[in-house]
């Protein structure tokens, strides 16, 4: 029976994405800084002024913004592109388009999606994101000399010892979130076995292993070898399997309603996918098991002894064989656990659990369970199209079948593991989808939506429409949770209006569209807005989902 | 870790092209699927034939991030 006095919160999602990116053709190594400002001067976003801000949930300073050198020669094209502050995470652009926004982290274009509440406007934002990138990767390259090319790929290892994120964010209660970070271990060991299996589902494979870990051929999981502690903060060394940055983006609702105040939880596991299903699975079945952990529906029984050590260990055996020792003193294979973590989450369906908190939960269910039997019944050609491990060991196998003198340890065949991942048309995963073999979940209306509008059922709604109506000039900055603007409308010294965000599910078209469409000045758009937010007391419960 | 033994199954009929309505005999599904493959064949040989995968490799170490 549901505990209707926890609180919950629809399990909103957005995704902060890095990407590999060089120049091949460029003498050296390292050329990253250059591919990754090139690409970012390509794509447009707001604020324009280059300025120095300090984000007070990181503790970061960053700079504002990356733009292209006015010359256009290619000799120049080295200094076009370089200059500003080199910290860490700069030249944040938000984009008026769809709400979602781009910056370069640790010489790395980031991708962050607009925020959605379904798994599969996540997996369609998160194709149309690829599409603006690789619009800036094809503008960057047409301005590079004969024989150098921008290289754009979406995984998350260069097969070099070094890892880049593919980082997803979930609304949650303050309260679960206190749960599983700092209150309650086995909420934590919980989180981080269901983790550790999913990989089966998630895991976009790779060549070889790295960081130390035990050579293998292949193996499921990219981002595998990396993590080296159940839980910490960090992101750059010694990750942790489960993130505990305490990054809420919401504002003065950090600190109202006590454990009902929204928190996100940043989730670093998971690989870069580019497969239709692997890309729903990976949001939606973390929904699911977000939702059940925030209605304190945590099985004890599905704890891993050692989930740091299951998951290499399920990662470097894409046979499925593998079992690992459950705190119970029980073995199971990835899949086996999988089974039991959806036999969980179909009893708390019954029970009406995921109703207004996980859109079409009841397909994801049925997309996990449909995925799982075919792993069980080890389906591979049926799995090929499906998820995009299985796809690329195909591959692999495929090439090397055809070309004898290729073994695991071949250059062409490491090659072959990154080009599949390639934004460039020619990636073998687009080869396969423009050829009918890959899977088609996602309708692709809905992509190109994302790739110029933003989802109606979030704040970012709010925020490209903001953007969009005001002049770039007047956008002073931008955060997740607020706007702010130096409005020149007549008077002598601009004036400054900020416009707070705190609510991820606030702000929605459906809330504020009689507003945008009304003439009037821009400031009167503001004055609006702010008596808007006035009539919706912080203490409202957030609005449920159908 | 242990390994299990892998159980005796079949493998579902099921789809040979994951966009593909299937419907048809087995044999028809089988052509279907290894039409697929040899398109992506030609991206594997375009892939290899036009360049060079070591330096490509070399060219592609990156910074780690996050």
């Amino acid at each position: 029976m549901i505990d209707l006095s926890i609180p919950r919160l629809p399990k909103l999602a957005g995704a902060d994405i890095e990407l590999g990116n060089f120049v091949l053709g460029m003498p050296g190594p390292d050329t990253g800084a250059l591919a990754s400002r090139a690409l970012l001067a390509e794509i447009d976003g707001l604020p324009r002024a280059r300025r120095v801000s300090y984000t007070p949930y990181s503790g970061n300073w960053s700079s504002h913004n990356c733009w292209r050198s006015k010359g256009d020669s290619a000799d120049d094209i080295e200094s076009s592109y370089t200059g500003g502050w080199n910290s860490q995470d700069w030249g944040r652009k938000y984009l008026p388009t769809n709400g979602g926004c781009a910056y370069i982290d640790l010489d790395h274009l980031e991708l962050c999606l607009p925020e959605v509440l379904s798994a599969w406007d996540h997996a369609a934002a998160w194709h149309a994101m690829l599409r603006i990138a690789r619009e800036a990767m094809d503008s960057a390259n047409a301005r590079l000399p004969e024989g150098r090319a921008i290289q754009v790929l979406v995984n998350n290892s260069d097969g070099q010892g070094h890892s880049y994120g593919s980082h997803l964010n979930f609304l949650v209660t303050r309260r679960a979130w206190e749960n599983v970070i700092r209150r309650k271990p086995h909420y934590l060991a919980w989180l981080a076995s269901f983790q550790a299996s999913s990989i089966v589902c998630t895991g976009q494979g790779k060549v070889g292993s790295e960081n130390g870990a035990p050579d293998v051929p292949f193996q499921i999981s990219q981002r595998a070898d990396y993590f080296e502690t159940l839980v910490g903060p960090q992101t750059t060394f010694e990750r942790p399997l489960v993130n505990s940055r305490d990054e809420h983006l919401c504002g003065t609702l950090r600190w109202s309603r006590g454990g009902a105040a929204p928190a996100r939880l940043h989730v670093i596991f998971f690989d870069n996918t580019l497969a239709h299903r692997s890309c729903v699975l990976k949001v939606g079945i973390m929904q699911l098991a977000l939702a059940m952990m925030e209605a304190e529906r945590v099985n004890p029984t599905l704890i891993l002894d050692d989930a740091l050590a299951a998951v290499g260990a399920y990662s470097r055996d894409p046979t499925l064989r593998t079992s690992a020792r459950l705190a119970t003193g029980a073995d199971a294979t990835a899949v086996e656990l999988q089974f039991m973590f959806l036999e969980e989450a179909r009893r708390f369906a019954a029970e009406g659990g995921f109703d207004g908190f996980v859109p079409r939960a009841a397909e994801i269910l049925d997309l996990w369970e449909d995925t799982l039997e075919r792993l069980r019944a080890a389906d591979w050609m049926g799995l090929a199209p499906k998820l995009d491990w299985v796809m690329k060991l195909m591959i692999l196998k495929r090439a090397m079948g055809q070309r004898p003198s290729l073994t695991w340890d071949s250059p062409e065949i490491r090659h072959l593991d990154k080009i599949y991942a390639s934004l460039d048309p020619s990636g073998l995963y687009w080869a396969y989808e423009r050829s009918g073999f890959a899977e088609r979940l996602l309708d692709e209306a809905r992509i190109r939506h994302f790739c110029s509008e933003p989802p109606a059922d979030s704040r970012a709604w709010a925020r490209a429409m903001l953007l969009r109506k005001a002049d770039p000039d007047w956008v002073d900055s931008v955060d997740w949770d607020s706007i702010s603007f130096r409005v020149r409308d007549g008077g002598y010294w601009p004036s400054r209006r900020n416009v707070d965000m705190e609510n991820p599910l606030g702000m929605t078209e459906a809330e504020l569209v009689p507003l945008f469409e009304k003439d009037g000045r821009f400031t009167d758009l503001l004055d609006a807005i702010e008596a808007a937010a006035a009539g919706t007391s912080a203490t409202q419960r957030p609005q449920t989902v159908n | 870790m242990r390994e299990r033994e892998r159980q005796d199954y079949r493998p579902p009929a099921g789809e040979g092209g994951g966009g593909a309505s299937g419907g048809g005999g087995l044999d028809r599904l089988r052509e279907q699927a290894n039409r697929f493959l040899e398109a992506g064949d030609e991206a594997i040989n375009r892939a290899l034939a036009n360049s060079d995968s070591e330096a490509f490799l070399r060219a592609s170490r990156q910074q780690g991030g996050e």
